[in-house]
């Protein structure tokens, strides 16, 4: 049987060669996921190890307490026989200005000190050696635009000014506090003299020659005394790079995630691709049968079969996916902060195993189901005749309409019931729930769906000659096969839209709010300081509201105000120099915000928790709790969250706070918005830490990071589309083999070649453009569902563009699809192919 | 020629050729094993007349037959096809000749599975974008009597009623010729003789020509005429044939 089955795999490889593509492209991800995250973990292991082993003791503040060091203690250590050398590393914030005098992003960068001893090496140039020199983070001096041998300017504690030369750059690797605020390094003198910070966040020392790293740390740990934790730089390394991993487990998991959606598809691919393989085989497991076949043997054959494609293609995956990762590395590795990319790659026996196992099951699984409809071969079919039929199976059930339309409606329930009560993250749940029941619905009614769509096209079709009536005919010729290929395109398309209508309405809400909610041209805020409370100083608002071209001044001051010691949980804001309701907007869920006035205030949902228009509401202020006549009640999400004042009830209720978190600045109408943007500057000239944003600045910096999430989330869902298309080529290819003899009737009756390529490619146009159509309808459906469940005020948005665009690739994708297969059929020879089988 | 006197077919006429061979060679096969599956064969076959082209297995009737019809090439030698000979067209040219000018039955494989009885007569009258004579189509049906099985898919079709739609398919286009490759090949013997019986009255009634390969002498003796080919050679012919007289002549062909 073994003999029989491996034949029979020699003889029909053609066959097997998309189905093997569709599962090397599905185990491809699977493995050039895990062998890139494997190889990034290793990096950043490799990075961290490298730079903590250097150093035989570290001592840190103990926990996470963020007291420094004592430097004391870094002279107590100094003399210690144990130790040769050891430095104390000062790291405390000290704003760096960009060229333009601006401080660099919206936190203040750190200051990381390097002496000798130090964890820190340069990447390029050198670490700063005198007091004026500096080195940057590779990164902060990328989007600061500095370069070695520049000079910049660091703010210290008291916001002077400090000119430093550039001489060097520096790798932090992932350490997600430089990530996000970027770094300055400075000697350990002028590290301390610009943050005024005395002590240090970490103290490095190497051992005196012939003493152990252990003997160093119990030496250093009897001089440090309690809220000091002492390890060893391997121990350090080691935690290091636990936390490093983290960053690469949540970027395997995401990637994973879009992988699984790749597999499912090329699942789908295999199934369809034995089902077909099977029913064409019907005579040959016959005979099988004929001569003493056990049942057995016939599953196992099928079985066996898919066993060897399964695991010759997903070996072909591995090595792709290989390959993948070590591009993907190359590519992307510096901007993951793993360094220049040039690491080794990590090839784990795990990694491997996992990927071929992977494939190799699915495979398996899906050609299960075939193989087992293969043992219900009666041994008479062989001797049958059944030409005739060929590929012919229009049967749809009415078990299957009924099993359906009961999927749908409840998936239609789950939908209507979370539109209705929008609660966030259940809601996405439930949405999500919905989409897969609705799904599972689909694939029931893919059958009839295919039938309905061919009978919706089919005028079309005929407009196209006989190639087209025929096209037609061909697709509706067996639903069942049509619409397995047509599902494995349904799932990308699906995923596509349903993405692209949540991204396009969250650009259009996001706009929108932009326009409505924040009709002004900038917004000044302080660089947030330790606690997250930092105030444009107020005679920025001040000088703002005497200039000629600055039209209107909105200046917003809050509090979060505590409660016998602990925060008392909501914010309290006033807005100065706005007319509520008239200059500032929200949603509301019930009152005016006009009505806001002396001792009414407008609250949002669950500060009013439950409470409606006119009752009273009581406030946590400075001064103790003071109670308000509810004028308003607006969502949580919006931008007057909390509990909004009148200025002067506001003044009273907290006497302490005189400045302004964030200013809204309009230009005067008859100002140019060169003269308003002059009119900021100058207001901002002496005080550097101040952001500045420009409403189109916010509205690109939105586009910008909705855009480069859509592209990623394209590019991994294209391979799902990519392996679906491999799909329909496949079952086109196979049905043209098995139609070989259809194909020279039609060409001995007068059928032209091109005629002939023409029906197969409008044949494999109707299946992708179908199974794009159903996914598009799922997907702008459930985009929307998940869309108005989540977040409340979402303004739906079709994006036609795209999806219009995505159409147009189905279409193409099958076009490609049916080149081969076309070209096959007409290159038989008519009379070879009628004299055949 | 005193059995071509005593036929019951109708007198023959001077008519022209409808479709003439001259020294039509085919040679299979390339250097050190060729196999000359027809060598310098000429024969015509006349306006209106029902032949028969007989011989043993591998004697090259069919490939005579594919010859004819211009569904494979030649080696040598020219076929007409009325006044285009039809051994110097292209591809193309060939196609649009085959769906315009001549129609087929096959012995078996003739319909297309997903197209019901009436759209596979209709078919080549849809590839060619002809308008077809609702009235024509009409007798034909009933002539072939499919009437109520005209909306039937083939898989409903019993052997005789598939050839019979085959038929159909031919005549409707008015061909030059029908040719006909062993139509009766996998029937039982009362629906070929109705298969028979019918093309036998299309060229008596309708004037088609007809020219059917086969091996059955029962199914011989509805044509007009038999042509025998022996290796690739026409070695012998008969007009007027009986089932007697083309066994006997096979027989000596055996031997």
């Amino acid at each position: 049987m073994l003999r029989t089955t491996l034949a029979g795999l020699r003889l029909h490889k053609g066959r097997l060669v998309t189905t093997a593509l569709a599962i090397a492209l599905g185990v491809m991800f699977v493995a050039g996921t895990l062998v890139f995250t494997d190889t990034l973990r290793a990096s950043y292991s490799a990075q961290v190890m490298g730079s903590a082993e250097r150093m035989d003791a570290v001592a840190l503040p103990e926990g996470e307490s963020e007291r420094p060091l004592p430097p004391g203690l870094l002279e107590e250590i100094r003399d210690l026989p144990e130790i040769d050398r050891a430095e104390g590393m000062v790291r405390a914030e000290a704003p760096l200005l960009d060229p333009d005098g601006r401080a660099v992003g919206t936190l203040p960068t750190l200051a990381v000190s390097v002496g000798d001893p130090s964890r820190y090496t340069a990447a390029q140039g050198e670490l700063p050696d005198a007091d004026d020199e500096a080195a940057l983070a590779t990164s902060t001096a990328e989007t600061a635009g500095y370069a070695i041998g520049d000079t910049a300017e660091v703010l210290d504690a008291d916001g002077e000014r400090h000119t430093v030369t550039i001489t060097g750059l520096v790798d932090f690797g992932v350490d997600p506090q430089v990530g996000y605020q970027g770094a300055v390094v400075l000697t350990p003198e002028a590290a301390s003299r610009v943050t005024g910070v005395e002590g240090f966040a970490e103290i490095d020392a190497v051992a005196a020659e012939g003493v152990s790293a252990e003997e160093a740390v119990a030496a250093v740990d009897a001089v440090a005394g309690s809220g000091t934790e002492v390890i060893t730089g391997r121990t350090l390394g080691e935690r290091l790079a636990d936390r490093a991993g983290v960053e690469a487990d949540s970027m395997a998991t995401a990637l994973l995630l879009f992988a699984v959606v790749s597999v499912v598809v090329a699942a789908i691919v295999i199934q369809n691709t034995f089902a077909i393989l099977v029913a064409q085989r019907r005579r040959e497991m016959a005979l099988l049968r004929c001569v003493g076949a056990r049942r057995g043997q016939v599953f196992a054959s099928v079985v066996l079969e898919a066993l060897v494609v399964g695991l010759a293609a997903s070996a072909l995956g591995v090595l792709a996916g290989i390959a993948l990762a070590a591009v993907g590395f190359r590519v992307g590795g510096e901007a993951l902060d793993a360094g220049t990319g040039a690491a080794p790659l990590v090839l784990t026996p795990t990694a491997v195993l996992v990927s071929l196992a992977v494939g190799t099951l699915t495979t398996l699984v899906a050609a299960a189901l075939p193989a087992r409809r293969a043992t219900f071969t009666p041994p008479l079919a062989a001797l049958r005749d059944s030409d005739v039929a060929t590929g012919l199976d229009r049967r749809t059930g009415w078990l299957r309409t009924g099993a359906g339309a009961v999927l749908l409606g409840a998936s239609a329930l789950l939908v209507s019931y979370a539109v209705a009560t929008p609660s966030g993250q259940q809601g996405l749940v439930v949405v999500a729930l919905a989409g897969i029941l609705a799904f599972i619905g689909v694939v029931v009614w893919s059958p009839l769906l295919v039938r309905l769509a061919v009978a919706a096209l089919a005028p079309l079709l005929r407009l196209l000659g006989a190639s087209g009536a025929l096209a037609a005919d061909n697709a509706r010729r067996n639903p069942r096969r049509a619409a397995t290929a047509m599902v494995a395109l349904t799932v990308g398309a699906t995923l596509i839209s349903g993405y692209s209508v949540i991204n396009a309405s969250m650009q259009a809400t996001t706009d929108d709010m932009l326009d409505r909610q924040f009709p002004f041209d900038y917004q000044l805020s302080a660089q947030l300081d330790g606690e997250g409370t930092g105030t444009v100083p107020a005679e920025v608002t001040a000088e703002l509201r005497d200039s000629p071209a600055v039209g209107s001044v909105i200046a917003d001051r809050s509090a979060f105000p505590e409660a016998e010691g602990r925060p008392a949980g909501y914010r309290v804001a006033t807005y100065r120099g706005a007319d509520l309701g008239r200059d500032l907007e929200s949603e509301m869920v019930a009152g005016d915000l006009s009505d806001v006035g002396p001792g009414r205030a407008a609250v949002d949902e669950e500060v009013a928790a439950g409470r409606g228009i006119g009752d009273t509401i009581t406030v946590e202020t400075s001064r103790g709790e003071r109670d308000f006549e509810i004028a308003a009640i607006v969502p949580t999400s919006s931008q007057l969250w909390g509990v909004t004042l009148v200025p002067r009830d506001f003044a009273a209720a907290f006497p302490e706070i005189t400045e302004d978190s964030t200013v809204l600045v309009t230009g005067a109408e008859d100002a140019e918005p060169r003269e308003v943007r002059a009119a900021v500057d100058a207001a901002l000239a002496d005080h550097p830490t101040v952001q500045v944003v420009s409403m189109s600045d916010m509205r690109a910096q939105f586009d910008g990071v909705l855009a480069a999430a859509f592209l990623a989330i394209m590019a991994m869902l294209g391979l799902a589309v990519v392996i679906a298309v491999f799909g329909i080529a496949n079952t086109l290819a196979l049905s043209v083999l098995e139609r070989t003899r259809e194909s020279a009737l039609l060409r001995a009756l007068g059928l032209r070649r091109g005629q002939l390529r023409v029906m197969l490619a409008l044949e494999a146009v109707v299946l992708c453009l179908t199974g794009a159509l159903v996914g598009v309808a799922l997907g702008v459906f459930f985009g929307w569902a998940a869309g108005v469940a989540v977040l409340r005020g979402l303004i739906f948005q079709l994006p036609t563009g795209q999806i219009a665009a995505f159409l147009a690739i189905a279409v193409a994708a099958g076009l490609l699809a049916s080149v081969l297969p076309a070209r096959r059929a007409a290159r038989a020879s008519i009379t070879a192919a009628m004299a055949g089988r | 020629m005193s059995e071509y006197a005593a036929a019951a077919a109708p007198q023959p006429s001077p008519a022209p050729p409808v479709v003439a061979a001259r020294d039509l060679t085919k040679v299979y096969g390339g250097a050190g094993s060729t196999v000359r599956a027809l060598d310098e064969v000429s024969v015509s076959f006349s306006r209106g007349a029902f032949t028969a082209i007989m011989g043993p297995s591998g004697s090259g009737k069919s490939t005579l037959m594919h010859c004819l019809a211009g569904l494979d090439t030649v080696t040598s030698g020219t076929v007409h096809l009325g006044d285009t000979e039809i051994t110097r067209l292209k591809d193309r040219e060939l196609t649009l000749l085959r769906r315009d000018r001549i129609g087929f039955v096959f012995q078996s494989f003739n319909l297309l599975p997903m197209l019901t009885a009436e759209q596979n007569i209709l078919l080549p009258a849809r590839i060619a974008r002809r308008r077809t004579d609702p009235a024509r189509l009409a007798r034909i049906v009933e002539v072939v009597g499919l009437g109520k099985r005209l909306h039937h898919l083939p898989s409903a079709l019993s052997g005789g009623q598939q050839q019979r739609v085959a038929v159909a398919r031919a005549l409707l286009g008015d061909p030059e010729v029908v040719y006909a490759d062993e139509p009766t090949g996998n029937l039982d013997s009362r629906s070929g003789a109705e298969v028979l019986g019918f093309l036998r009255d299309s060229a008596r009634e309708l004037g088609q020509t007809v020219v059917m390969v086969t091996h059955d002498p029962v199914a011989a003796a509805y044509a007009d005429r038999v042509v025998f080919l022996r290796d690739g050679r026409l070695v012998d012919e008969v007009y007027g044939p009986t089932a007697e007289t083309v066994l006997d002549r096979l027989v000596k062909l055996e031997s």
